[in-house]
């Protein structure tokens, strides 16, 4: 334990050199390589200890004291946290690529399309060409990507977001992971996570079903107005399919539905139901539309939905004049 | 694509591409020289170094073309601008190899972007446009370019800014996320960005081949939409993918979709993109694949057949086992057998080789090597899925066909000398007739002949049943057997010599059966002198083939019941008397090989096995001894 400690210390020690010490110009490409070992030592300590709470303790107390020492060496230097190490030879990349004394030997070590197999740093040779490869070739191959799924990447996302769950449910700790994912996200990224969700909550293997117990859980009972974006975020073909493969958010879906009718009120200007509450705010007609798809989906709901209405618009006091009940409204747009 | 103005000075910016965000800045370091003056000032700087090393007047005229392009590419984003892309890259990757040439002539990067002030900007378009990064042949001569223009030790400033920008480059190209939302959510879920992309490229491509492997839902109507409308976008957007190991599930969904429907076409770049990259052997794609290309693509199949014949061909010192494998692992006897259309231009190709080395003996067994190959694989077929065997040989005569292209194994040893008397006189009536035909239709009945000969040398298991039948001292029933040898080794009959060599094969025959059928020590050294004779190359006219002497010996010496020690002893005398030792162990090695696979009697084959292993040891222990002086006096080939 206690060398692992050392170890992990001396880590990032390294990183902070490779980023941000003019040493790294004496470098060839077995300190290159060795740096990458290392690397993938950090990584390895991540995987192996990050449900440790003991250990990943003792492991974050050490980093912190290291993280202080390297400020006082390298004043730019950024700090590296617990977290930080399961993504460690990508940040060893960046600081390297960033660091201007890096020899130009080493650039082009990375950078050489057809190394020789047998040059003895296989991994790292050409690692830079193989990742530019690899985003350039998805860039190409997008346009080609049928426009109705969610995309290839929201799919990758939810996939990993699966397998993430899985390995913290056994710890009770897959609740916080959301949440902290979710404080994370803002705007545009809030309505990326949503789709995330989505395409995780779409994934289909065997073994994930209490994650999606989780995650379903989580969405429904505690974040209600993450449900609603995600209602109104995601294409309506990929509703449909949540529905279909998950009863629970059917039946919170008919509800956020009704909740979205409950709020709307009638503009005698417009002559319209308007709904200012959402954002996006959801439209009368949007709203028809959602729970048409709904009832195409499930004909045995239409029934009791249907009744469920009637129910409010008789509270309403049961006017057929437009404009008066929402509820009104929206069963004669469902019966038109 | 968005962001990448850090770093920009603002001076230069894409004044001239009018795009809100636009990566382009990056080129500016190294387009400070003209980026606002028109074109034609552009050249001024070249023409005022005249005296010196001009750059070639072709990289400097399509610069200009290529800047163009590389602006309009990166404008918009639509699939017209792709396709134009992906049309272009091979052109691309030549001028960029010229222009990396012209790169490394000029003593400075200074110079370099003097003469050529529009370099950099095109570098760095080029280097944001992922069609080009894609391709591994465009995007490892870009970074070749961009370290032509890196100087290890920068003499101005306008070197040290385009060192920075290299290094700048480079760095945002391989770190840089376009995404922020993904790459946000990675970081908290601590999942490495290139394990990531990974990950959707995979993804992608697995979505793409599923579509790709619907069937074609229009049947036939050719006025109806169907999903094979995608099929030449597909195949065209993929040009650069060719070599990307991950995008072969893809390519090779595209390669082997089955031409139900007149859409269904593939680009006619993609098929040159995926022979070139064959040829280069960069491509990565399953066994079935490849073969779909040959389909699609006559030179490509003709390269593999052409690589092969090469690299067997000039491998000096082969064995027969080498030989199997390389035959074997260049998936082309599968292919035939797979595909009679393949087979019949492989087989083309091997006829017009065999022509052309006059019956080169390398060759000959490659050919042999490659039928048996083949048949192996045609019995491995599904019943249901083999054609018969006839289509594949449709200029074979028919009468030959089936018994020739039977296995020895496959009928019992008893048999053989039955079967191969029938198919001696059989092969001599069909030479003879066309042979005296020869007046009037000669062209035609050379052809035949040869014909009937090229089936002989795919078949020449049936040759060396033969020789191994001469070898074990039966005296009744040679003659035909010595006329099927004497033709495998002499098919042309040139000056009607054919009879002499006849002759010459008996008295061969005698000599050898009286050697090895004299009683022990001391062997006839006339014999033996004789021997040596008929294995150089004399000045006798018509000289009978020394390889066809050889083999007799080998196989009298392998199958005889004459004791080991005589055996070996001639053998010895003669190995060593005319050089031949590297050409005996090979005819042993292939002996053995052809006799393992079951072309032996099972009470023999012990004995035979021991013959054959201290023969063997014989000549290693020749070939240990055997001086390089000693060597160059001898220098006879068979």
């Amino acid at each position: 334990m206690e060398s692992a400690l050392r170890n992990l210390s001396s880590s990032v020690e390294l990183l902070a050199v490779a980023a941000h010490s003019g040493a790294v110009d004496q470098w060839d490409d077995h300190s290159l390589s060795s740096a990458f070992d290392w690397a993938r030592y950090c990584e390895h300590l991540f995987s192996r200890f990050h449900n440790n709470p003991a250990v990943r303790g003792a492991m974050e107390e050490q980093l912190q004291l290291t993280n202080g020492r390297l400020r006082a060496a390298f004043p730019g230097s950024t700090e590296v946290s617990f977290p930080d190490l399961s993504r460690c030879q990508h940040h060893l990349l960046i600081g390297l690529l960033n660091n201007p004394k890096l020899p130009i030997s080493i650039m082009k070590l990375l950078f050489d399309s057809n190394a020789p197999a047998d040059s003895g740093c296989v991994d790292v040779s050409g690692l830079c060409s193989r990742i530019i490869q690899c985003k350039s070739a998805c860039k190409v191959l997008s346009p080609l990507t049928p426009p109705s799924a969610v995309g290839a990447d929201a799919e990758v996302q939810g996939g990993l977001l699966m397998e993430r769950l899985g390995a913290l449910i056994t710890h009770g700790r897959a609740e916080h992971f959301l949440d902290s994912v979710l404080r994370g996200c803002e705007g545009a990224a809030a309505e990326h996570f949503c789709l995330v969700i989505a395409a995780a909550l779409l994934t289909r293997t065997n073994s994930e079903t209490a994650s999606h117990e989780v995650l379903l859980d989580w969405l429904l009972k505690e974040q209600p107005s993450t449900l609603e974006r995600t209602c109104s975020a995601l294409p309506t073909a990929r509703l449909m399919d949540l529905v279909k493969e998950h009863l629970k958010f059917r039946d919170a879906y008919r509800d956020v539905l009704k909740k979205w009718a409950s709020e709307m009120e009638y503009s005698i200007g417009d002559g319209e139901w308007v709904q200012s509450r959402t954002n996006p705010p959801a439209s009368f007609q949007k709203l028809t539309e959602h729970f048409q798809a709904l009832f195409e989906t499930c004909p045995s709901l239409r029934d009791d939905v249907e009744k469920e209405l009637n129910a409010l618009k008789i509270s309403d006091g049961d006017f057929d004049v437009r404009g008066l009940s929402v509820w009104g409204d929206l069963l004669s747009e469902l019966h038109k | 694509m968005t962001r990448r103005v850090n770093g920009c000075s603002g001076l230069l910016l894409c004044g001239g591409c009018g795009l809100t965000s636009c990566p382009h800045d990056l080129s500016l370091p190294l387009s400070k020289f003209t980026w606002t003056r028109g074109p034609m000032s552009l050249l001024q700087p070249a023409i005022q170094l005249q005296h010196t090393t001009e750059p070639l007047p072709s990289v400097q005229e399509e610069l200009q073309f290529w800047m163009d392009k590389a602006v309009a590419w990166g404008q918009a984003d639509s699939p017209d601008t792709q396709r134009d892309t992906s049309l272009h890259l091979r052109r691309l990757s030549s001028y960029l190899q010229e222009l990396l040439s012209h790169i490394n002539t000029v003593r400075s990067t200074t110079e370099t972007m003097k003469r050529l002030p529009l370099l950099g900007q095109l570098l760095g378009r080029l280097c944001w446009n992922p069609h080009v990064t894609a391709d591994d042949t465009s995007r490892g001569l870009l970074f070749q370019c961009l370290w032509g223009l890196y100087s290890e030790e920068p003499s101005d400033a306008v070197e040290r800014k385009a060192n920075q920008w290299i290094r700048r480059v480079l760095c945002q190209l391989s770190t840089e996320e376009d995404d922020a939302a993904a790459e946000k959510l990675m970081k908290r879920m601590g999942v490495p960005p290139k394990e990531y992309h990974l990950k959707v490229l995979t993804k992608m491509v697995a979505v793409l081949q599923e579509n790709i492997g619907k069937s074609c839902s229009s049947l036939g109507n050719i006025n109806q939409r169907c999903s094979c409308d995608s099929i030449l976008a597909t195949s065209e957007v993929c040009v650069p993918l060719v070599s990307c190991p991950e995008a072969a599930p893809l390519i090779g969904a595209l390669l082997q979709r089955p031409a139900t429907c007149v859409r269904a076409a593939l680009s006619e770049d993609f098929l040159e993109a995926l022979s070139s990259a064959f040829s280069r052997k960069v491509l990565s794609l399953e066994d079935q694949a490849v073969v779909s290309l040959w389909i699609h693509s006559l030179s490509s199949l003709e390269e593999a057949v052409l690589s092969l014949l090469e690299s067997v061909l000039s491998s000096k010192g082969s064995t027969p086992q080498r030989m199997v494998q390389q035959v074997s692992q260049s998936l082309l006897p599968k292919a035939c057998a797979q595909h009679c259309s393949i087979f019949l231009v492989v087989n083309d190709i091997f006829r017009s080789t065999l022509k052309q080395s006059e019956g080169n003996n390398s060759v000959k067994s490659l050919i042999q090597t490659f039928t048996s190959c083949f048949l192996r694989e045609v019995a491995l077929l599904q019943p249901q899925k083999c054609v018969s065997l006839k289509a594949f040989f449709p200029q074979s005569p028919q009468s030959v066909l089936v018994p020739l292209l039977t296995l020895p194994s496959e009928m019992p040893p008893e048999a053989w000398s039955h079967h191969l008397n029938w198919l001696s006189s059989s092969l001599q009536r069909l030479t003879e007739e066309e042979e005296e035909g020869e007046g009037r239709s000669s062209t035609r009945g050379h052809q035949r002949v040869f014909e009937a000969w090229f089936l002989l040398v795919q078949c020449a298991h049936w040759v060396q049943v033969s020789v191994q039948l001469l070898g074990t001292n039966r005296l009744e029933d040679r003659g035909p057997l010595l006329w099927l040898l004497t033709f495998y080794h002499h098919p042309t009959n040139r000056g009607h010599h054919r009879d002499l060599q006849l002759v010459q094969a008996g008295e061969a025959w005698l000599h050898l059966h009286a050697l090895f059928s004299a009683p022990p020590h001391p062997a006839p050294a006339d014999c033996q002198q004789l021997l040596v004779a008929l294995l150089s190359p004399g000045p006798q006219r018509p000289a009978l083939c020394p390889s066809l002497v050889f083999s007799l010996l080998l196989n009298f010496a392998v199958f005889s019941h004459q004791p080991l020690s005589c055996s070996t002893q001639v053998l010895h005398t003669v190995v060593r008397r005319s050089g031949l030792v590297e050409e005996a162990a090979c005819a042993l090695r292939s002996l053995e090989l052809r006799l393992s696979a079951g072309s032996c009697s099972s009470s023999d084959a012990t004995r035979v096995h021991l013959r054959i292993e201290a023969l063997q040891n014989t000549l290693t222990h020749m070939q240990a001894a055997w001086s390089p002086a000693e060597s160059q006096t001898h220098t006879h080939t068979l």
